[in-house]
């Protein structure tokens, strides 16, 4: 079958397009949570706040909020409620053996969706730590691992928990192997001319047949015309300073996963926007002393940081936890709460939708017995898209 | 000389060498009196504005009246928490991965993790002598128990030690202090993968059962040579000894326990169906099912040492590696245990070598602690599940786990109160000796 002459460059805009499908109104009347302490993480903690909810958006949010009187009202005087919280390196819904590829080092063609496991009770339990957006992916066993899919843990359709089908392209520098850069800059060099080849072909006059199309390679293209970001998987600092330049030559967006060493090349990484998704995985892995200050020598030096939980290297419901860690050794109050809302959606590029409480997002707010600072607080109620996904009174388990 | 003269010389020589003796006795009887903090002894009321008073290398007095001798070191505790140092029950603690498991074998009872034991600070760095690990004693941590790795059936012999000591025999508190057992999963995946068995559950039971008749016998043997008259004992040689029998036979004496992990609700009847039958005294670890068997395990008296709460899956495999255990497990399991009655322990189960930068996990156990009390632990447990409930199921709490005159002064001063993931350990002191400030 051949292609008409457009069909790859049209198709491109037109498929992000429908992947980002808005979510349907989860009800027609509406919602408002009244009297709790709000810290809706673009501005500061409102007490006392109303949040409206209709149709599965935040309808509006403040102290001096108008309640429809059809609205059903939550009184959540005493609890205290954050944006849904965003996970942005997660391996949730793979089997143990579907997330590396390890014979084949160079895989960006594969997507995540097509190993997913529904099923997995890993969903359910994620909801209950207050963790509605995911983005999880392939492994860090290959160079290019593949594609991630960016997914909230709770919805009957599945279609309509999807935010981004497939997208960034995941990559990984182990072990300071000298083969692993030149591998990956092969690749990109290979997309460019890809590229190349698929302009030529655009601007000419098309009685050729069309280049063969390379899923993996188109997959690259979006991340050299600056529509995907490279996930890179990354521990050492050297390799840091490797993948940096690598970055300056092909000037594709960029986040540092799991970022160990990032602290020791702060400035070099602020200086290229570069964002950090950084350790603790809580408790899970023993780290020093000196590394467990690291991400607050990134805010000082000023790179925005995620935080992660590599689930299932530690349980996606502790992801929270990974924030209140992080204040331990000095990351600040404010910095903390961002790194697990608005500061993984801007890095993923889906801000317009979740990671803070502002009127027109999504409606995902989990709602906490305590300050969202301390271990001891539980998660209370979690709402997505405006629906109850979990209530600790009705959904915790009698024993 | 005279005789008098050798008399005098002689008592001369005699008091010099008492003196000798004695110096370095009164030297160490320094006292040391941490006053107006909020002290919490474990075993006794908290006390405001008290005062620890340590003489030598051990608690002469707590309480809130307690004479100060002139002499003593103040160390000022106002508006600061003094509670006795953190005992952590389950470690692989300055044993290397490669040491702590013998692949070739299920069963090496006569393996003791105290010969694996290395309190020399980094190989081949250092000045001299013991070594204190900086990070464990930021965690608060004074007394670990090192256990053989969990990839075996019947690893070997675990120890009880301190973190910090003179020399090496003053960090052992007792070796053996148990004999280490894994049933399940653990010991499964070491030997499926090297397709040598037992590679199901019912071997793994059939060869602890077997190495049991074994050292009964062996015991047997044993007992009936010493009770021989001597004239007959000196015609037939003894038996001939068996190190790792001789470790079990102490397990079916009663002289240790032994520590058996285990995680699925099954494998814990396993573990205590055994321990009815040869009637040994059982501690289940990990036990992440344990709260299904609350009240056998409370009428029992078999104590429960737990993985750390935010991640108790503690040989090693992720989470999503056993699903099974993900749907049953819940991380209320301490608290309806402790409510139950069943003495539980919080551990780390950490490791002293690898990961990054040699970092060790037990160090954050007062905020595992503190997590447990987020799923339900009265704040009171969840302190006696790290200090106190560790010291007695390793049976040690003559020694460590509470603040009491004649306890060995092992004692900890924070910044804040213990179960707040901000307050920190500032001060530590292992047997009267100041080993730690916070910089």
């Amino acid at each position: 079958m051949r292609k008409s002459a457009g069909s790859l460059g049209a198709a491109l805009p037109l498929l992000l397009l429908l992947l980002i499908s808005p979510a349907a109104p989860a009800s027609e009347t509406s919602l408002a949570l009244k009297g709790a302490t709000v810290y809706p993480a673009t501005g500061p903690k409102v007490e006392n706040a109303t949040i409206l909810v209709a149709g599965g958006k935040i309808a509006a949010f403040g102290t001096d909020v108008k309640i429809p009187s059809d609205a059903a009202i939550v009184d959540l005087t005493g609890k205290v409620v954050i944006p849904g919280l965003i996970d942005i390196h997660s391996h949730l819904g793979f089997f143990d053996s579907d997330i590396n590829e390890f014979p084949q080092p160079i895989g960006p063609e594969n997507r995540a969706l097509d190993a997913l496991y529904l099923d997995s009770p890993d969903w359910a339990d994620a909801v209950t730590g207050g963790v509605v957006t995911l983005i999880t992916g392939p492994g860090s066993g290959e160079r290019i691992g593949g594609q991630s899919i960016t997914i909230k843990t709770y919805g009957a359709d599945l279609q309509k928990r999807i935010i981004k089908e497939a997208g960034e392209v995941k990559m990984a520098l182990n072990a300071r192997n000298l083969s692993h850069v030149q591998a990956i800059r092969s690749s990109l060099l290979k997309a460019r001319e890809y590229m190349e080849t698929w302009d030529r072909y655009e601007a000419g006059d098309k009685k050729e047949p069309p280049p063969k199309r390379d899923l993996g390679l188109e997959a690259l293209v979006r991340v050299l015309k600056g529509e995907e970001r490279v996930r890179c998987h990354i521990h050492f600092a050297n390799d840091m300073l490797a993948f940096l330049k690598l970055k300056d030559e092909f000037g594709f967006g960029l986040t540092f996963e799991h970022s160990t060493e990032a602290y020791k090349v702060a400035d070099e990484i602020a200086k290229r926007g570069v964002g950090c998704v950084c350790l603790p995985l809580v408790m899970r892995i023993p780290l020093g002393e000196d590394l467990m200050r690291g991400n607050a020598i990134l805010e000082k030096a000023g790179v925005k940081i995620a935080l992660h939980t590599d689930h299932p290297v530690t349980q996606e419901k502790w992801l929270r936890l990974c924030a209140v860690m992080s204040m331990r050794y000095g990351l600040s109050e404010e910095a903390a709460l961002k790194s697990i809302t608005i500061n993984p959606a801007e890095l993923a590029m889906i801000d317009s939708r979740v990671g803070s409480i502002e009127t027109g997002k999504d409606a995902d707010l989990v709602v906490l017995n305590g300050p969202w600072q301390e271990l001891q607080s539980r998660v209370d109620q979690v709402f997505v898209d405006g629906v109850l996904a979990y209530d600790r009174a009705r959904d915790e388990k009698a024993i | 000389m005279n005789d008098k003269h050798k008399r005098s010389l002689g008592a001369f020589l005699a008091l010099a060498v008492l003196a000798f003796l004695a110096e370095p006795s009164l030297a160490a009887e320094k006292a040391i009196a941490i006053k107006g903090g909020t002290v919490l002894t474990m075993t006794g009321k908290t006390i405001p504005n008290g005062v620890v008073l340590i003489k030598g290398e051990k608690i002469q007095a707590v309480g809130s009246d307690v004479q100060i001798p002139a002499e003593a070191e103040i160390i000022d505790a106002t508006g600061k928490y003094v509670m006795p140092g953190i005992v952590d029950a389950m470690t692989y603690f300055g044993v290397r991965p490669f040491d702590l498991n013998d692949q070739t074998n299920p069963v090496t009872p006569q393996n003791r993790v105290i010969q694996a034991y290395y309190p020399f600070g980094q190989f081949m760095r250092g000045k001299g002598g013991i070594e204190p690990d900086k990070e464990i004693l930021s965690g608060g941590v004074t007394t670990v128990y090192i256990a053989p790795g969990d990839r075996q059936v019947i690893g070997g012999q675990g120890a009880v030690v301190k973190t910090c000591g003179r020399d090496f025999d003053s960090l052992v508190l007792r070796e053996p202090a148990a004999i280490d057992m894994a049933i399940g999963d653990p010991p499964k995946a070491a030997f499926g993968e090297a397709q040598k068995s037992p590679v199901t559950r019912m071997t793994i039971a059939a060869l602890i059962r077997k190495s049991l008749i074994d050292a009964q016998e062996y015991d047997r043997g044993q007992k009936a040579y010493d009770a021989k008259p001597e004239a007959e004992r000196k015609k037939a040689p003894r038996p001939p000894r068996d190190l790792g029998m001789e470790a079990l036979a102490k397990l079916l004496n009663r002289e240790i326990p032994a520590r058996v992990e285990s995680d699925l609700v099954d494998d814990l009847r396993t573990a205590i169906r055994i321990a009815a039958e040869f009637k040994f005294d059982l501690v289940i670890d990990s036990g992440l099912t344990a709260y299904f068997l609350k009240d056998i395990l409370a009428q029992k008296k078999i104590p429960v040492v737990l993985g750390p709460t935010s991640h108790p899956f503690v040989s090693g495999g992720e989470v999503s590696s056993t699903p099974e255990l993900l749907r049953v497990m819940d991380e209320r399991n301490a608290a309806i245990l402790s409510k139950a009655g069943v003495k539980i322990a919080i551990a780390s189960y950490g490791f002293g070598f690898g990961g990054f930068g040699d970092a060790v996990q037990g160090k954050w156990l007062l905020l595992e602690a503190a997590l447990a009390t987020g799923f339900d632990l009265p704040e009171e447990e969840a302190l006696k599940a790290i200090t106190i409930n560790p010291a007695q199921i390793l049976g040690v709490d003559a020694r460590v786990g509470s603040l009491e005159p004649g306890k060995d002064a092992d004692v900890i001063v924070l910044d804040g109160y213990p179960l707040n993931v901000k307050t920190w350990v500032e001060r530590v002191f292992v047997s009267g000796e100041p080993v730690y400030v916070k910089k």
